[in-house]
């Protein structure tokens, strides 16, 4: 029978090949055998602990190993997952807890410190996993010494619509957003990816992203449907670019899948002309655009790969995908593409009407690999998941992404801008995204981020930060080259040189920390 | 030993040059570091606190950073900066000045 749930993966898995490797990281592994039962052995002690059905048990753990094993086990448990980001401050895991109203913790010995603040601030939180009564944390804690090993699953009742995880934004301030999704939600986009990308149990996928995020549900979840192995990557390795060529050498990884950054870097910096990185078959990244120049050079150093651009976002997983032409044919920007399998597009105007072909409009996801809501907030849920009058006097929900696109004469969709990314600067539209384009057609400018800040006019006024260097990238220079691309209104009234961007935990430029730096006193000058 | 201008930085004062850059632009004043703190894993850099970090050693060492030295072993500590730019240094010949225009 097909899993229907995630949790029933690992268990399929470990049937069908308990030998072959689940998860790799650091030159140690599991296999699905082993990593079945510490899951079952992690259930059980949360089942024997009280647990009720759908709880929500926070995971917070460094990248490595114990990551799956805590994340089937609470599944397996029947508790609502709630990965937290190990590099939240202690604030934000509050807010994390409380918001979702965690009450039981599984955390590890080398995040103690961090655990132990947040526990101070959520007395809810009745019960954890994975310190020891001696951390003092002032409640029940099961060492992983003390979590057996079982070969047996525990009896739960799930079924595929019950909630699976809720993943969270990792925004610079403030409250994040909280991302529920079910079984069904997860397991649709899954079946998607292992059947689109042909994925066996030969391949090696990584988890480059935290796994807090929603690459993580192709990271670790499309590899178990499909009995392959996950390279867990460290923050180390991730950060250098030569390590990481040679790992992915190593390791044979056939799989990629991250935000343009990484791949960018790895391109840069990774040496890989010196690297056989034939194992490599799909390289998928998403979240931003890839800057043209940069992609032909990694498309032609990791020529055994396909390339596949997939759009989405942690609220809907991916909803479209584009897989690209070899690099001598690619030509302009890259189209977000069609539509996966699971999912409906519409292209609406600000009415919410259906545009008329070719037009921009937002576009609207409705489909099997939709959310369920934000957690906690209804009004933001009936402003955002729209219910569509449908044939029978029946409703269809959409969720709306914000983003504007158009539908191109083959069917493909294009990206136009975010809706939230179009400013108004004395009156003028201006997107940001153009300007971030036009500054990356310039031959100096290695990386681009346009921002606005307020004016003395109480207007706003466009500023940019670039990674530049070599002929041409002095700020008068960049400025004149701007000049001649973009109308007067687009052109920043500041380019601010640094040597690298501000990013958030999934590896999109923080624009909001690039704002707040670079408006400081002590801001880097423009050279 | 020769009075070579390549050598005529102390290994020591390499370390307490890229220890006090550290502190001062990258780890804020609070942050415990010593010359062997892990900096990829602890927490201390970034991936932009990488890219800044090389700036700062190739500049003010004299170094040219080749893609191939952006490994674990080079970054990993202060002690590690220090003694790959020894190791840099030593290669490339360079002097004091910054490598890049």
């Amino acid at each position: 029978m097909m899993p229907k749930l995630l949790h029933q993966m690992v268990q399929d898995a470990a049937l069908r090949h308990p030998d072959a490797a689940a998860v790799r990281c650091d030159g140690a592994s599991l296999s699905w055998g082993d990593l079945a039962s510490r899951a079952n052995g992690l259930a059980r002690v949360l089942l024997e602990a009280g647990m009720a059905r759908r709880e929500r048990v926070a995971v917070l753990l460094a990248k490595g190993l114990r990551v799956p094993e805590a994340f089937y086990g609470v599944l397996s448990a029947g508790g609502t997952l709630v990965p937290i980001d190990p590099r939240s401050p202690a604030e934000q895991v509050i807010r994390i807890l409380r918001a979702t109203g965690v009450t039981r913790l599984v955390t590890e010995p080398g995040k103690r410190d961090l655990a132990a603040t947040a526990l101070a601030g959520c007395p809810e939180v009745a019960h954890v996993v994975g310190l020891r009564p001696e951390d003092a944390v002032a409640r029940p804690c099961v060492p992983w010494e003390e979590v057996p090993p079982s070969g047996e699953a525990p009896a739960v009742d799930v079924i595929e619509h019950d909630p699976s995880y809720i993943l969270h934004t990792s925004g610079s301030t403030g409250i994040p957003k909280l991302i529920l999704h079910t079984h069904h939600s997860a397991m649709s986009f899954v079946d998607w990816a292992v059947a689109e990308y042909g994925i066996t149990r030969e391949d090696r996928l990584t988890n480059a992203s935290s796994h807090h995020t929603c690459f993580a549900t192709f990271d670790y979840y499309a590899a178990a449907r499909a009995g392959a192995a996950t390279v867990i990557l460290t923050p180390s390795v991730l950060m250098m670019p030569s390590s990481l060529a040679e790992l992915l050498e190593r390791e044979r990884v056939s799989m990629w899948y991250s935000v343009p950054t990484a791949l960018v870097q790895l391109s840069l910096r990774g040496d890989l002309e010196s690297r056989d990185l034939r194992s490599m078959r799909w390289v998928l990244f998403a979240g931003e655009t890839f800057p043209g120049k940069h992609l032909h050079r990694v498309m032609r150093q990791i020529p055994s790969a396909r390339f596949s651009h997939v759009y989405g976002s942690t609220e809907v997983n991916v909803c479209t995908y584009y897989h690209l032409p070899p690099a001598s044919e690619l030509a302009g920007p890259l189209p977000i593409g069609r539509a996966c399998s699971t999912t409906r597009t519409l292209v609406v105007d600000e009415q919410g009407r259906p545009v008329s072909g070719g037009e921009p409009g937002e576009l609207l996801i409705g489909g099997s690999t939709v959310m369920s809501g934000y957690w906690g907030e209804p009004e933001r849920n009936r402003d955002i998941l729209v219910r569509r009058p449908a044939p029978g006097e029946l409703e269809e929900v959409y969720f709306r992404t914000g983003d504007r696109v158009r539908a191109l004469e083959n069917g493909q969709l294009a990206f136009v801008a975010r809706a939230d990314r179009q400013v108004k600067v004395r009156g003028y539209r201006v997107e940001l995204e153009e300007v971030e384009a036009a500054l990356l057609s310039l031959a100096s400018v290695e990386e681009a981020a346009a921002f606005t800040v307020p004016d003395a006019e109480g207007s706003l006024a466009i500023r940019a930060a670039v990674v530049a260097s070599g002929e041409g990238s002095a700020e008068r220079e960049i400025l004149g080259g701007l000049r001649r691309i973009l109308p007067p209104q687009a052109v920043p009234e500041r380019i601010h040189a640094v040597e690298a961007m501000p990013r958030t935990p999934t590896g999109k430029v923080d624009s909001r920390a690039l704002a707040a730096w670079l408006t400081e006193e002590n801001a880097p000058h423009g050279r | 030993m020769a009075a070579d201008p390549i050598a005529s930085t102390p290994d020591g004062l390499v370390e307490s040059r890229i220890l006090d850059y550290l502190q001062r632009e990258l780890a804020g004043p609070e942050a415990r570091l010593d010359r062997d703190v892990d900096l990829l894993s602890g927490g201390v850099l970034d991936s932009m606190g990488v890219l800044r970090l090389a700036t700062f050693v190739s500049e003010e060492f004299g170094i040219e950073i080749e893609p191939s030295d952006y490994v674990i072993e080079n970054f990993s500590s202060v002690a590690a900066v220090a003694s790959y730019v020894g190791r840099a240094r030593s290669r490339t010949g360079g002097g004091d000045g910054p490598a890049r225009s």
